[in-house]
């Protein structure tokens, strides 16, 4: 019993403890990316690396998602209604408020967020880190802050892009699959959405980005030697961040609510 | 002479456990200073404290007089900037070419221009003697080569102390011969200070002016070669013959 209790406080403990150090290197992040020097080439460097490495494989999967959303969403409403004259207005509202910006956030994290924590990990275990602290070299401000601003600015691009192809794609899935055309399919869709939704989802692409690099940067820091404290850091880091994207999505879907 | 590194009363904890107790200790300038002991005891450690890259529980580490822990961020960089290391592992950055490797700290640190930079990587890799892979990334160079390549990196500050952890590590004995004796010609070459791990006995008395052994969260002077090979301590006559039986395995099963 008392072997439980301690097992349960240790956790405890541990948890407090990673939360803690978590909000330190945020704050420490944050002070740095507003006070000089600006390592403005290794900005330009990482968001190279954060859209090149993801779009093409974002465009890829929303395409697939906005076709699914489109012929799923018509199949059940022929059942339910009788007619899918609904689809580009329903479709559009589901792609604009959660798809576009959360499929896009996933895929990031996916080649980004996993890449960041490894390359990290390896530099931690390889001494690569204490050779910049060495130098003098703030590794926060070296390998944080270039991948922190470019996340965020990749994932308003990267979000407003997926939204963009999803809806393009599935205009033209309703107009090849559904027969309508696409006139019909924008004046539904306007009826339903505004150029709100696409900041809302510029803001979601924003928030999901600056959560991306530094929860993968914080597992990188503590990554333990050998393969296996690499695997274990980047894997910690996807589950952590598609865990904290489906959970910030509740909560701005939750505030922007109340903009509706 | 001066003390170039001052360990006073430092220790060093990692949560609950003490790696290192009460550790006081003088390094000289121009002395070649040589670390030995047993894995895990803390060697890497204790030059890691000297380095600045880790801080201590307890005490001072004074660098040419100056307490790098207790002074201004910008005299701290200056003490840093004193002192070059090549890395257990190397910690060559995989991303940069062997050239970038060596310039990197000029570019970062120096306003050296880039012209002088080239220069001066040039020079440094001409004298590790692998001018020949500057456009070649530490992962297609050999283990022997990567070696000479952070022995170019910590120099290219030219700093007056360099740490070498465990320079002689994976490589062949005609290698880590060649490597020790390029450590020392650049010691004389630059007089510089340095202070190094080893556990090759040889290539530790080869390099030493004086040496110590860290064992038991302690640092024990064992002073220079022929002082270290007639110490009396039980722990050094057996790590430095390398016996099995002995207080240092005295709690491990040998099935020699």
């Amino acid at each position: 019993m008392i072997s439980v209790i301690d097992s349960i406080g240790l956790s405890v403990i541990k948890t407090v403890i990673m939360v803690r150090d978590f909000v330190v290197l945020t704050l420490r992040t944050l002070v740095y990316t507003f006070t000089p020097p600006f390592r403005v080439s290794d900005i330009f460097k990482q968001l190279y690396f954060v859209i090149n490495e993801s779009a093409p494989i974002v465009i890829f999967c929303v395409c697939s998602a906005a076709a699914v959303t489109i012929i799923e969403s018509s199949f059940h409403m022929k059942i339910i209604i009788q007619n899918d004259a609904l689809v580009p207005g329903f479709a559009a509202l589901l792609i604009l408020r959660e798809l576009g910006a959360v499929v896009s956030a996933l895929l990031v994290t996916s080649r980004v967020g996993a890449g960041i924590a490894a390359e990290v990990g390896t530099m931690q275990i390889t001494e690569q880190i204490d050779a910049l602290k060495m130098l003098g070299i703030n590794p926060i401000r070296f390998l944080v802050v270039p991948r922190l601003i470019a996340s965020v600015i990749g994932g308003v691009v990267l979000s407003i892009l997926a939204n963009l192809v999803c809806l393009y794609v599935a205009m033209l899935v309703s107009q090849y699959k559904l027969g309508h055309s696409a006139g019909s399919f924008i004046v539904a869709m306007r009826a339903f959405v505004s150029m709100q939704d696409l900041y809302f989802a510029a803001i979601k692409g924003a928030c999901f980005g600056f959560v991306i690099p530094l929860v993968s940067c914080y597992f990188g820091f503590r990554c333990k030697a050998g393969a296996e404290g690499v695997g274990l850091a980047t894997t910690n880091s996807v589950v952590t961040i598609s865990i904290s994207i489906i959970t910030i999505d509740f909560i701005l879907s939750w505030i922007f609510s109340y903009f509706y | 002479m001066s003390a170039t590194v001052e360990f006073q009363n430092v220790q060093m904890s990692f949560e609950e456990d003490v790696l290192l107790k009460n550790i006081n200790f003088q390094i000289h300038k121009g002395e070649k200073f040589v670390l030995i002991g047993p894995s895990g005891e803390g060697k890497s450690v204790l030059l890691k404290l000297m380095a600045g890259i880790l801080k201590p529980s307890e005490g001072k580490i004074l660098i040419e007089g100056h307490d790098m822990w207790n002074c201004l961020p910008k005299d701290r960089l200056a003490l840093l900037r004193k002192m070059g290391m090549l890395f257990q592992k190397n910690a060559l950055f995989d991303s940069l070419t062997v050239g970038e490797n060596v310039a990197f700290p000029m570019r970062e640190i120096t306003q050296k221009s880039e012209q002088e930079i080239q220069k001066q990587v040039k020079y440094f890799l001409q004298e590790v003697d692998i001018l020949h892979a500057l456009e070649l990334f530490p992962d297609e160079i050999s283990g022997g080569m990567q070696k000479r390549l952070g022995i170019a990196r910590a120099l290219a500050l030219e700093p007056g102390i360099i740490f070498y952890d465990d320079p002689t590590a994976g490589l062949d004995p005609i290698t880590s011969r060649m490597i020790v004796e390029l450590i020392l010609r650049l010691q004389k070459e630059l007089n510089s200070t340095i202070i190094a791990i080893t556990n090759d006995m040889n290539r530790a008395y080869q390099m030493a002016d004086r040496m110590a052994m860290v064992v038991d969260g302690e640092l024990i002077i064992t002073g220079n070669v022929g002082e270290t090979q007639q110490h009396k301590d039980p722990r050094v006559v057996q790590f430095i013959h390398g016996y099995l039986k002995g207080p240092l395995t005295e709690h491990t099963e040998v099935n020699a």
